[in-house]
């Protein structure tokens, strides 16, 4: 499903959306036609991760998207301060909301692993950080500082984003949390495990 | 790098500053306008790359931006 998207005409979209009657009427049905385009631009890129799904269903979850990016953007409005286009601003709502869409269409009935048993689908990956003796090595120390150096919620955390490659939008929505929260507990976990393995000359040590 | 580096850099995500989740959304379209425009984003809004090296859900809605505007 691939849209054309021609740029839109820039207009005073703020002063049209804050304003009574008719104007506002026209610039709301105007902003959802662009928050839909958007939004169908998105799910035709996402495509193959959702190859299961019918076309009826596709459409659905583009005009939920850009419904969902309308209210967002709405209540938003007076924190637009024109960094951008206004068009570039409502592009990204409508490009979010399609994108957490697609990601958990994708992963409906998966089973979201939170514990670290899955460190075996890592060992079998092809050439992974235990190629070697040194690299045992490493996955060993590595295994050890995910265990022993980071809290339960980040080891979950990090085992299902970094490990499994959940997507967070997912993890975000079985643990009842945010996109933000969860990067904050991961980017954590990886500043622990991180200075560990540099403590044990496993990596050399960054000037953040 | 090798690739059990690249394999660990991927585990561990980018070094240094890191703008999150959040401030991400906030700055995208600037972001991206910048991008297109030749500037020097990163520079305008730093810790915005480090940040979309380590959150693939916020680097497919950089890339999903920029292509909407190409």
């Amino acid at each position: 499903m691939t849209v054309a998207c021609p740029v839109p005409v820039e207009r005073n979209w703020v002063e049209a959306l804050s304003a009574d009657g008719v104007e506002r009427d026209e610039a709301l049905a105007a902003l959802h036609e662009l928050l839909l385009r958007a939004a169908r631009f998105e799910l035709g890129r996402r495509r193959a991760a959702l190859s299961h799904v019918r076309g009826e269903e596709l459409g659905d979850l583009a005009m939920q998207a850009a419904n969902d990016a309308m209210v967002a953007l709405l209540g938003k409005l007076d924190t637009y301060r024109g960094a951008s286009r206004f068009t570039t601003w409502a592009y990204k709502f409508a490009l979010l909301e399609a994108g957490v869409k697609v990601r958990r269409r994708a992963w409906q009935g998966r089973e979201v692993v939170l514990e670290p048993e899955s460190w075996p689908s890592f060992a079998d990956e092809g050439p992974t950080v235990e190629s070697g003796p040194e690299g045992a090595e490493l996955l060993t120390a590595l295994q050890r500082a995910v265990r022993e150096e980071l809290t339960p919620h980040q080891r979950a955390v990090f085992t299902a984003l970094a490990l499994n490659e959940v997507p967070i939008d997912v993890l975000a929505e079985r643990l009842d949390t945010t996109r933000g929260a969860l990067y904050k507990t991961l980017h954590d976990a990886r500043r622990k495990l991180r200075a560990e393995l540099q403590e044990a000359g496993y990596m050399e040590e960054e000037n953040e | 790098m090798t690739e059990r580096n690249e394999r660990l850099e991927r585990l561990l995500g980018p070094t240094g500053p890191d703008i999150g989740c959040e401030e991400c959304f906030v700055r995208l379209d600037e972001y991206v306008e910048l991008e297109l425009e030749g500037h020097d984003a990163e520079a305008r809004i730093p810790g915005m790359q480090a940040h979309l090296d380590g959150c693939p859900a916020c680097r497919e809605e950089h890339d999903s931006l920029r292509a909407l505007l190409s």
